[in-house]
């Protein structure tokens, strides 16, 4: 009977509960968008900031001699620990040589790696796709200038008495120290420098939230005695910051539009509840408990809250897409994690909202037989 | 034999307003009992009371043993639906339930719902044929047969029915009647509010108020002889 009257309680007055389902399952899609963005978002955003150079740097000791340099052997070390957050591993070779009569850095260092944590770097030219690649070489956008070079030169270049020529592939900008260095393969810096199984320095790219990469760092630190294992602050720190506010903005936004939510539905049942006065008072007189039939009424809100949860949920995938294409430039897959948070909440907004049907335990028969 | 109902020296203030002035009277179980006045006299007021839907100001009123002042929320509750069956001049029924579910209804606040009981009641009624129809597709005259059937599908000690026939033409106002008559036939005690004297004449006994006090009672069966 418990059904059939709910049942009958639904379909009794349609109007009013389908505004109210209008504002659950307004607030559930909003919701729900934002919660499907939020879970992929962070996902999308940390692949995102991996692109933006390293954030972990392996290198010999600070206070150490400045030349101070580590055994290559340290990258099969690092590749060993088999950690699935390393995007990319760059290691980096510094050569003080000159072109003709002009000094400059040669960076010694793997291509495709750099590639990988580098994207945003602007090439004039090709690029040099291979770690192997003996022949060629980038230049940064400062030292071409100053060198005269452009992409298809030959640059020859000498470190004490040992040389090498290589072919420009191509001319970057990158905004930072790249720009005064000449970028070739790791093997020929060695060769040049007479320094084979050296290296200056590690850049890493470590994926994750700030907290994973600072584990990571732990790892590898633990791992890898000897030398400084050290996170790239500023990178680390903005990260998290843009997370975390992407995050605060939206828990404070699903707040705001339950709220909203609530007061819609607030404003329907209240309409309701005066509907339902003659009702509540006749049941009371026939012998119902104000448990019993209120029951009733907060099973009635609870279905209209599991529907719009459920309509809210499936709206919400659909405006997550669209704001992550618009927004975000990436496609958000619908996570299914969402749907019972999704529901759970539309359910308490429902709940919540139905205060007024709760007034109405306090409805006296007697007063609603005399037909006051 | 102990009476059904007794009330004694029953008082009921609103404010400053006396509805009902030391009023006593027994009712013995199988009675058929009017309760008259005019408008304002605290007729309404005394079966409210009866029924356990308003609380005497002072005063005893015992039915089937109870004492229903002594009673909080959750009895009177419980004790409306083990031993009142109710019949309103406005019918009260809800809406949006059909006349099966609006009888089911009792069913549901006493204990457990029979749906056949339930359409039983209808039948013994005369509406087997309007079980599926909610009260808007019914006349006035069925609607207060829903309203009976529903009073009486509980087994109650006692019913309380306030003008039921004051929304009803004459051919409608008769079928209930008789309806009340048979109810009385088969041992119910009925308590009956009404305006009408020839209702009044049916009953055993008629309890006349007038401004909330006890203004005569009299029996029109033993007038008519």
């Amino acid at each position: 009977m418990f059904l059939r009257i709910l049942w009958k309680l639904l379909g009794a007055s349609r109007g009013r509960l389908a505004v109210a389902l209008i504002a659950l399952t307004s607030g559930a899609a909003v919701c729900s968008a934002l919660l499907n963005v939020n879970l992929d978002a962070e996902r999308k955003l940390t692949q995102e900031f991996r692109t933006l150079g390293a954030n972990v740097v392996i290198a010999p000791p600070a206070g150490g001699s400045e030349a101070a340099l580590a055994d290559a052997a340290v990258l099969d070390r690092i590749a060993a620990l088999r950690v699935p957050q390393i995007v990319a591993t760059a290691p980096y070779l510094y050569v003080a040589a000159n072109s003709g009569s002009q000094p400059v850095i040669l960076a010694g260092t793997w291509f495709n790696q750099v590639a990988k944590m580098n994207s945003w770097w602007k090439l004039e030219g090709g690029w040099v796709s291979s770690r192997d690649d003996h022949e060629h070489c980038l230049v940064g956008f400062t030292a071409a200038r100053q060198l005269g070079l452009a992409p298809g030169s030959a640059v020859q270049l000498r470190s004490g008495d040992r040389n090498i020529s290589l072919t420009v592939a191509g001319i970057v900008t990158t905004g930072g120290a790249e720009d005064n260095q000449i970028l070739t393969n790791l093997d020929s810096a060695q060769a040049l420098a007479g320094l084979s199984g050296r290296v200056s320095l590690v850049e890493l790219s470590v994926s994750g939230t700030p907290a994973e990469i600072e584990g990571v760092t732990r790892k590898l630190a633990d791992n890898l005695p000897g030398l400084d294992v050290r996170p790239v602050r500023q990178i680390a720190a903005a990260e998290g910051t843009i997370l975390g506010r992407i995050q605060g903005l939206i828990f404070w936004t699903i707040a705001l539009i339950l709220v909203l939510s609530m007061l819609g539905v607030l404003a329907s049942m209240a309409a309701l509840a005066m509907e339902r006065r003659q009702d509540v008072g006749l049941m009371k007189a026939l012998g119902g408990t104000v448990p019993r039939i209120m029951r009733l009424f907060l099973a009635e809100a609870g279905t209209l809250g599991a529907l719009g949860g459920l309509l809210g949920f499936l709206l919400g995938v659909v405006l997550a897409r669209w704001i992550g294409e618009r927004i975000f430039g990436v496609v958000i897959s619908a996570r299914f994690e969402v749907l019972p948070i999704t529901v759970a909440l539309t359910i308490g907004v429902a709940l919540a909202g139905a205060f007024p049907l709760r007034l109405l335990g306090r409805v006296r028969p007697a007063d609603i037989l005399r037909g006051e | 034999m102990v009476p059904l109902v007794q009330v004694d020296q029953l008082e009921k203030r609103f404010g400053e307003v006396r509805a009902l002035d030391r009023v006593s009277f027994d009712v013995e179980a199988g009675e058929w009992i009017a309760i008259m006045g005019p408008s304002g006299s605290g007729k309404t007021t005394l079966i409210n009371i009866l029924g356990g839907l308003d609380h005497p100001s002072a005063g005893r009123v015992v039915v089937d043993g109870l004492e229903i002042g002594s009673l909080g929320e959750r009895e009177l509750t419980r004790y409306r639906a083990d031993k009142i069956g109710f019949v309103f001049q406005q019918f009260h029924l809800i809406p949006y339930l059909t006349a099966l579910e609006n009888v089911m209804l009792a069913q549901y606040f006493h204990s457990i719902t029979d749906e056949k009981d339930a359409a039983e009641a209808l039948c013994r009624v005369g509406l087997s044929d309007r079980l599926s129809h909610v009260p808007a597709e019914l006349s006035g005259g069925e609607q207060q047969r829903v309203a009976i059937a529903r009073a009486l599908i509980n087994q109650p000690k006692l019913i309380l029915a306030d003008e039921p026939t004051g929304n009803l033409d004459e051919a409608n106002e008769a079928v209930v009647l008789k309806l009340l008559h048979e109810l009385h036939d088969t041992g119910h005690t009925i308590l009956v509010v009404t305006h009408s004297q020839a209702i009044g004449n049916l009953a055993d006994r008629r309890v006349e108020l007038e401004h909330g006090r006890l203004a005569r009672i009299s029996a029109p069966s033993l007038a008519k002889e």
